[in-house]
């Protein structure tokens, strides 16, 4: 297989989106237009940044790797804190955590001279990284915001017992940790024997030994796996506190919670 | 001696509430659905604050008490148990344990006050039936010793019988151990039975309150005829 497609060739995609087109003329499913804006979207926003990937590539590693990294983890920032807009501060919280968890993971790759520090490694990697966070930071949020509204009488019941908010929240954190991690247990147990993963498919396909794609694959599917665990903890243990307010009393619904933002967490 | 004295307080749905309950005292609180009851009840242990108005326990604005051990002298017993995952024994001693006071032959005597046996204490809490639950949650609360005891209508969930066994125990409580009852109930046989003073509430007010007895067979406002009436 060449690695490179051509412009001939991928005229040809057209089949593929002929396929969805006509389902949905045939069952009158309305969804036509969609269909054909997603497609075209999609196909515009690779090619762009396509062409944006190559531009960075060529600038000094220095320049490009912040320049996209930055512009990627604010992006993902203003997604993740939809899944939590009425809590105060998720968008700085969720910001600093990828930050941080974005930072931890770039320098172990370095240090330990698992990729080489340069647009064409680092750009690609971090993006899977900080994609893969942003989705459990705001699975987490849901989670979290789910968990406590299912539970208000046990966090009463238990702050009434004399119970601190972290006291009483330790179920609600211990389960929302519980539903992050458990996903990616069972999708790391099971990697490569359903589905190969995306990256090593890339690499094999872009010409790589399939051994050279798999280690590069681990480096990245347990790079995730240590991001998506940081990532749910992080957002978990930082955002408890603003489901309480000053007075240790349980904040029941999403008035209060925005009332809150003006105000400081309780303790 | 008031064990508590409300001034002026007003929190949504509640308006302008005066009044004092003494040590001792088994007030019920009743009414209609709305009225406010739960409200009032998350007031005397800071679960909700007041938007206006002074609370008093023991003579001392309730706000300069510490809240962890405010809520440790005022306990509350839900309408439903909400139990904590894990045995009997993890429940009991939850409350204790927040506060380093924990000891082991508590439990014996928990159990033994809400009428319990002791083959209970390892049991898993999803393996009690509703009656068995909701004297958990009781053990749960009186294992931090407090010295008044609120109940959100701790019973209504019950089938008749085993509200009956719950009573009881609550019975015994008020009266072997002279707790200060607080407690919110629908039912005025249970009302009647348990209590001493009475609170009737309506739209947010305490509209007559005094005896229980008077109340209940001597009322003097409309509102409260009308409710007893049907």
């Amino acid at each position: 297989m060449s690695p490179d497609v051509s412009n001939q060739s991928l005229l040809f995609l057209i089949v593929f989106v002929f396929v969805p087109l006509t389902l949905s003329y045939l069952y009158q499913l309305g969804m036509s237009k969609s269909i054909m804006w997603s497609s075209l979207r999609g196909t515009v926003q690779l090619f762009a940044i396509g062409y944006i990937l190559t531009w960075l590539f060529d600038l000094p590693p220095v320049v490009g790797i912040p320049v996209m990294v930055s512009v990627m983890i604010v992006i993902a920032t203003f997604h993740a804190r939809n899944k939590g807009r009425e809590l105060p501060h998720v968008f700085t919280v969720i910001l600093i955590g990828l930050i941080v968890i974005e930072g931890i993971v770039l320098s172990l790759w370095i240090i330990f001279d698992m990729v080489e520090f340069k647009p064409s490694e680092v750009i690609p990697m971090s993006g899977m990284v900080i994609g893969n966070s942003m989705v459990a930071m705001g699975l987490a949020l849901e989670r979290m915001k789910s968990e406590f509204a299912e539970n208000t009488g046990k966090l009463q019941a238990a702050l009434s017992l004399g119970a601190r908010p972290k006291q009483a929240s330790h179920l609600i954190i211990r389960k929302t940790l519980n539903a992050s991690l458990i996903p990616n247990i069972d999708k790391l147990k099971i990697i490569g024997l359903v589905q190969l993963p995306g990256m090593m498919t890339g690499l094999i396909l872009g010409g790589v030994a399939p051994v050279m794609a798999i280690k590069y694959q681990l480096v990245i599917s347990l790079s995730i796996f240590s991001a998506v665990s940081l990532s749910a903890m992080f957002v978990t243990l930082a955002m408890y506190r603003y489901f309480f307010n000053q007075q240790e009393q349980l904040l029941e619904n999403e008035a209060q919670l925005e009332a809150q933002s003006k105000n400081r967490p309780s303790k | 001696m008031d064990v508590f004295r409300f001034e002026r307080v007003t929190k949504a749905p509640l308006r302008n509430l005066n009044f004092s309950i003494q040590e001792k005292d088994k007030v019920m609180i009743f009414g209609p659905s709305g009225a406010g009851k739960s409200s009032l009840l998350f007031l005397f242990n800071r679960l909700s604050d007041p938007d206006e108005g002074v609370i008093y326990l023991q003579n001392q604005p309730i706000i300069d008490c510490p809240i962890p051990t405010l809520r440790k002298r005022v306990g509350l017993v839900l309408q439903a148990p909400h139990l904590f995952p894990g045995t009997v024994k993890d429940n009991i001693k939850y409350g204790p344990s927040l506060f380093g006071e924990w000891q082991e032959e508590q439990a014996e005597q928990l159990l033994d006050y809400v009428q319990l046996p002791m083959a209970l204490l390892n049991r898993d809490v999803e393996d009690l039936s509703g009656g068995e639950k909701q004297r958990v949650s009781l053990a749960r609360t009186l294992a931090n010793s407090p010295d008044v005891l609120l109940l959100d209508e701790p019973t209504s969930s019950l089938d008749y019988r085993t509200a009956e066994e719950i009573e009881e125990v609550l019975e015994c409580l008020s009266q072997e151990h002279r707790i200060t009852l607080i407690m919110v109930t629908h039912n005025l046989k249970q009302a009647e039975r348990l209590g001493d003073k009475g609170f009737f509430m309506m739209n947010g007010e305490i509209v007559e309150s005094g005896d229980l007895q008077d109340l209940l067979y001597e009322p003097t406002t409309d509102a409260l005829n009308r409710y007893l009436d049907e």
